[in-house]
């Protein structure tokens, strides 16, 4: 989420994270939302998620979103398993959004102490500190 | 036997049928706390948690740790091995503390680790096929051997459930496998083909099929249905 606030601010979208659901006002966001639900899912609409996706975004595109979707599958659980902590600069970066998302009443939480200041990173790595 | 590419129309860039071909390969050889035959039966175990009964109703119930029972097992690991490979498969953001520190007494953590880095490899590579309706690879062949139980000097606590390595120099999702550094380069280079791709991670711009925002809208949509806190 707080690369996705990032990335948007640098090509100045104005990015809506509290409208996940609904694509957050990136270019073609429902349909990679809807598809990514159906592959997390593996919901039975998998196969006309995906062709709606090819349809409108063609398919690099859709293939960079199943990398993605299989790489977070992947990174979502190592993280989980492991019980890592948030990196400082991402506690921070978070802070203004988590609780509002809800993301703090995640169980994974409780592996992170601190809550953060509320303070943005100049850069990506800065989020990672 | 591993496809050497992806039967598609869909074009796929042959670094993505390279590298799962290359890793997949390693995933079977012998590990560093488990053999190959153990590596190979815990990817099995991985295919099979789907099917299986226990995960379901665990994975349908309001608090998994209510549902007793025994996992549909179709290898000879460790009842706390089985257990570890289904439940990060198919209800990882409900693992507790209290769960993995009862796995680690039952595995020792460095054989936690290397499960558990395995389980992840394996799910990036399958998640992929699936999202893009490709078949799945046949298992690998095992690799012999026997592991070498040697523990990196580096590692200790650095707040996570399990020990990883002191040296901080990136996020710490990219450090938590580091206890076992021989499997962790699998999942590194799993995770760079698929998103990382080296020093472009560190900008926000990116010149890919997908733009960056693109990327971590997918990203955050993953993380939000999987309730991944990190």
């Amino acid at each position: 989420m707080s690369l996705l606030r990032a990335s948007s601010e640098a090509v100045n979208t104005d990015v809506k994270i509290e409208q996940l659901e609904d694509g957050a006002n990136v270019e073609h966001g429902s349909a990679l939302v809807r598809y990514t639900e159906s592959a997390v899912r593996l919901d039975s609409d998998l196969t006309e998620s995906r062709d709606h996706l090819l349809r409108i975004a063609g398919a690099q595109a859709l293939v960079e979103a199943a990398a993605t979707v299989s790489a977070f599958e992947g990174l979502n659980r190592i993280a989980d398993v492991t019980g890592i902590q948030l990196d400082s600069g991402l506690v921070d970066e978070s802070a203004d959004f988590r609780s509002d998302l809800g993301i703090d009443s995640y169980a994974g939480a409780t592996s992170t102490k601190s809550h953060g200041s509320a303070q943005r990173a100049d850069n990506v790595m800065g989020i990672f500190r | 036997m591993a496809l050497t590419e992806y039967d598609s129309e869909l074009d796929i860039d042959p670094m993505f049928a390279t590298t799962h071909r290359e890793v997949w390969r390693r995933l079977g050889e012998c590990g560093t706390w488990w053999t190959g035959t153990e590596r190979v039966a815990a990817m099995s175990e991985a295919r099979a948690a789907f099917e299986c009964q226990l995960c379901s109703e665990r994975s349908d119930a309001l608090s998994p740790s209510m549902i007793e029972g025994t996992h549909d097992s179709v290898s000879e690991l460790p009842r706390q091995a089985v257990e570890l490979v289904h439940k990060l498969t198919t209800d990882p953001g409900r693992l507790t503390q209290e769960w993995a520190n009862a796995t680690i007494d039952a595995l020792g953590e460095e054989r936690y680790v290397e499960l558990a880095i395995i389980v992840c490899t394996q799910y990036v590579i399958e998640s992929f096929a699936k999202c893009l309706g490709l078949a799945l690879l046949e298992l690998p062949t095992p690799g012999e051997g026997a592991p070498s139980q040697v523990r990196p000097t580096d590692v200790g606590d650095v707040g996570a459930w399990v020990s990883q390595t002191l040296d901080k120099a990136l996020a710490n999702v990219s450090r938590a496998g580091s206890l076992v550094p021989d499997t962790e380069v699998l999942w590194r280079d799993i995770v760079q083909c698929h998103y990382s791709r080296g020093p472009e991670f560190a900008e926000l711009v990116w010149n890919r099929a997908l733009s960056r925002p693109q990327t971590e809208l997918v990203a955050s949509t993953v993380s939000a249905l999987n309730e991944c806190f990190y």
